[in-house]
């Protein structure tokens, strides 16, 4: 189908396509003016001359009746090679006519004949010539004919007029054509330089717009966002961060970060980040600002990744943290107060029963002679006296700071069979890795893991069975006290370790909280996990000797 | 205490009225004090300090406190308050619906409790704070419910 298509396609596409460039209808009727008037002026001066009653005029008038039409033709119509061939066969004929009747072939008519050809080659270039060409020599060969019968071929008339004809029509369309291709070339070069124009300014009004929208976001972060890039010059930022600061804006774009006093630390952060290629997170340092005022800040900064080199740096988020702070210190303080009232009331009444025991029963020593009973007071004076010692090694602990706590070389393992030993009523098992060796202070451990496992015996009923399972690590040794006894509730689960907080009716809520207390002073962790009804877990990380 | 006699001394004749009545009825023994604290060296102390004059019944919580004061009769209870949250304080208010005039003798570690205490129950007899003035107490005992 295609194939059978292709030969018509291509006729039409030569015959009335558009011609690689429109000639203008104006340029055309003009040309032809010149035409008609070439021919009126050689008529007029030829052998015979130009009078009115002649043929010659008659045709003179035509051609310029035919040029009136040509003014009619649609302008778009002029393109198809057809349209155009019919314009120029009637110039040739004319001429040719024109020739005949003023039997003008002594003259130098024939050079009309390259006027044409000429003219055709600039509309349709070789297409266009080179069939006028063929017309006009047949033509002219005619009228030579005509003139002389006897004109051999041989003539030099025809053998170097004709020739010359196609050789006019050859060149003047390469002619044509190659203006023709310049000029397009020069048309496409504008149009191509047009678009490139738009193009970029379309490209430069979206990298304006989308400069401003991220200006926009950057600038209504809430937090203070400052961009620098390697070498520590501040490339953006925004109005919370310049107000952190203490400026505006502009005073600290484009200025070396390093430079600025005060800053050194963030830019020791900066730095930091942007060497290791990895972002710094949730860190907490001072800076002094451009009002020589120390303020807190929260920082966190990323170093910019991006596959071009171009863009190395990082990008700081910062948070102004005076407030937080204050009201930080402020909670701190009121925690502090209530936290020193209960300590007061826990005092008072943990050390007011024995002072009750110890001073009623001495007042009651004063008027006992029963042997017995004095011996039985004097042993209650003593526990009394025992037990408000207790609480001073208790408060005590609670109060001591980290530096104080001494550390000595200790076994876990045989700490905690020194502390099961004088358990008897409830059944431990302590099982696990050889040699857990830890650094600490023997008697806080001690009462650490004797609270722990107090704890757990308290929390046991049916079958009590208490199993210690230590496990090493690289960097902890990791005991677990298991109980399978009544477990702790979600709620209490939160407050297991505030002190003098007890579901005991007779603890004094401080147990826990000492336990917490000796874990942190040895820079351990402490984990709880429980079941109610099922038992609880208490696992106690140490740090491994090292 | 200076500032609470005269509330005190009224709420002492009032029940002691009653009590010699009961106390009659059970003739002439000892007369019986409940003593509840969970601390046992306390309890000791007080039965030490009292069984020479009365009977002394011992409980170590609030309900065993009230299971007893609703099954037994008692010429007066010594009653250990707690914790600043006021545990105890139930037992009390159980013991009045029960037996409504009973005297009832706080004791306690928190001074700062007193006033409190007095206000809320105002049904009490007394109020003593720890350590304990035996000879103190005893005459306050004696002034509520005689020997």
């Amino acid at each position: 189908m295609r194939d059978k298509l292709y030969p018509r396609v291509r006729f039409s596409a030569i015959f009335f396509c558009h011609g690689l460039e429109r000639m203008k209808k104006r340029t055309l009727l003009l040309l032809r003016f010149v035409l008609i008037l070439a021919t009126i002026l050689v008529m007029t001066y030829s052998q015979r001359g130009l009078n009115i009653a002649s043929p010659g005029y008659v045709v003179a008038l035509l051609y310029l009746l035919s040029n009136m039409m040509v003014y009619f033709i649609p302008e778009t119509r002029l393109s198809y090679l057809y349209v155009t061939f019919g314009i120029f066969l009637i110039d040739v004929v004319a001429i040719s006519l024109a020739i005949y009747f003023t039997q003008g072939m002594q003259t130098d008519f024939y050079l009309i004949y390259f006027l044409i050809i000429f003219i055709a080659s600039v509309g349709q270039d070789i297409r266009g010539s080179i069939p006028i060409a063929i017309v006009a020599s047949v033509l002219y060969g005619w009228l030579l004919y005509r003139a002389n019968p006897d004109t051999s071929i041989m003539d030099p008339a025809i053998l170097i007029r004709v020739p010359f004809l196609f050789i006019v029509a050859l060149i003047s369309s390469y002619w044509s054509a190659s203006m023709r291709r310049e000029l397009k070339s020069k048309k496409e070069l504008e149009e191509f330089a047009h678009k490139l124009e738009q193009e970029v300014e379309r490209i430069t009004t979206k990298e304006t717009e989308l400069r401003r929208y991220s200006e926009t976001v950057i600038n209504s972060v809430a937090s203070g966002v400052i961009a620098v890039n390697g070498d520590g010059t501040i490339t953006t930022i925004n109005p919370e961060a310049a107000r952190v600061l203490g400026g505006k804006q502009e005073d600290f774009t484009d200025t070396k970060i390093k430079m600025i006093k005060g800053l050194d630390n963030l830019w020791q952060k900066m730095k930091e980040a942007i060497e290791s290629d990895k972002p710094l997170e949730r860190l907490q340092i001072s800076i002094t600002n451009a009002h020589s005022k120390t303020i807190p800040i929260g920082l966190s900064v990323s170093p910019l990744t991006s596959s071009d080199t171009k863009f190395t740096g990082c990008v700081a988020i910062l948070r102004d943290l005076s407030e937080v702070k204050g009201l930080e210190e402020k909670l701190k303080h009121a925690e502090r107060l209530s936290y020193l009232g209960k300590m007061a009331s826990w005092i008072a009444h943990e050390i007011r029963n024995p002072l009750t025991v110890i001073d009623g029963f001495a007042q009651l020593l004063t008027n006992t002679k029963d042997k017995d009973k004095v011996s039985t007071f004097n042993a209650e004076i003593h526990k009394g006296i025992k037990r408000i010692n207790h609480i001073i090694e208790d408060i005590l602990t609670f109060a001591r700071t980290k530096t104080q706590v001494k550390h000595d070389e200790l076994n876990l393992h045989d700490l905690l069979q020194q502390i099961t030993e004088n358990i008897n009523n409830v059944k431990i098992s302590i099982k696990g890795d050889e040699n857990p060796i830890i650094n600490g202070e023997e008697e806080s451990l001690k009462s650490l893991f004797l609270n722990i496992i107090n704890n757990s015996i308290d929390a046991m009923e049916n079958d009590p069975k208490l199993v210690i399972n230590i496990r090493k690590t690289k960097e902890w040794i990791i005991t677990d006290i298991v109980d399978n006894g009544k477990g702790i509730s979600k709620d209490n689960l939160k407050n297991l370790f505030t002190p003098f907080f007890t579901t005991k009716s007779r603890g004094t809520g401080l147990g826990l909280a000492i336990v917490k207390k000796i874990v942190d002073d040895h820079n351990g962790k402490l984990e709880v996990e429980s079941e109610e009804g099922e038992g609880t877990t208490c696992r106690v990380h140490l740090p491994k000797k090292k | 205490m200076p500032r609470a006699p005269t509330q005190e001394e009224m709420k002492a004749q009032e029940t002691f009225a009653d009590t010699k009545i009961i106390a009659k009825r059970g003739g002439g023994m000892k007369k019986r004090i409940l003593v509840c604290d969970d601390e046992e060296p306390i309890r000791l102390l007080l039965n030490e300090s009292l069984q020479d004059s009365y009977e002394v019944v011992e409980a170590s919580n609030g309900r065993e406190a009230l299971r007893l004061a609703t099954k037994e009769q008692f010429d007066l209870i010594i009653m250990d308050i707690k914790m600043p949250d006021g545990h105890g304080l139930e037992a009390i208010e159980r013991i009045r619906e029960r037996n409504g005039t009973v005297p009832i003798i706080i004791c306690s570690a928190y001074r700062a409790m007193e006033d409190d205490i007095v206000v809320k129950t105002s049904n009490v007899a007394a109020f003593i704070t720890k350590p304990i003035d035996i000879k103190a107490l005893k005459t306050k005992i004696f002034n509520l419910i005689g020997a």
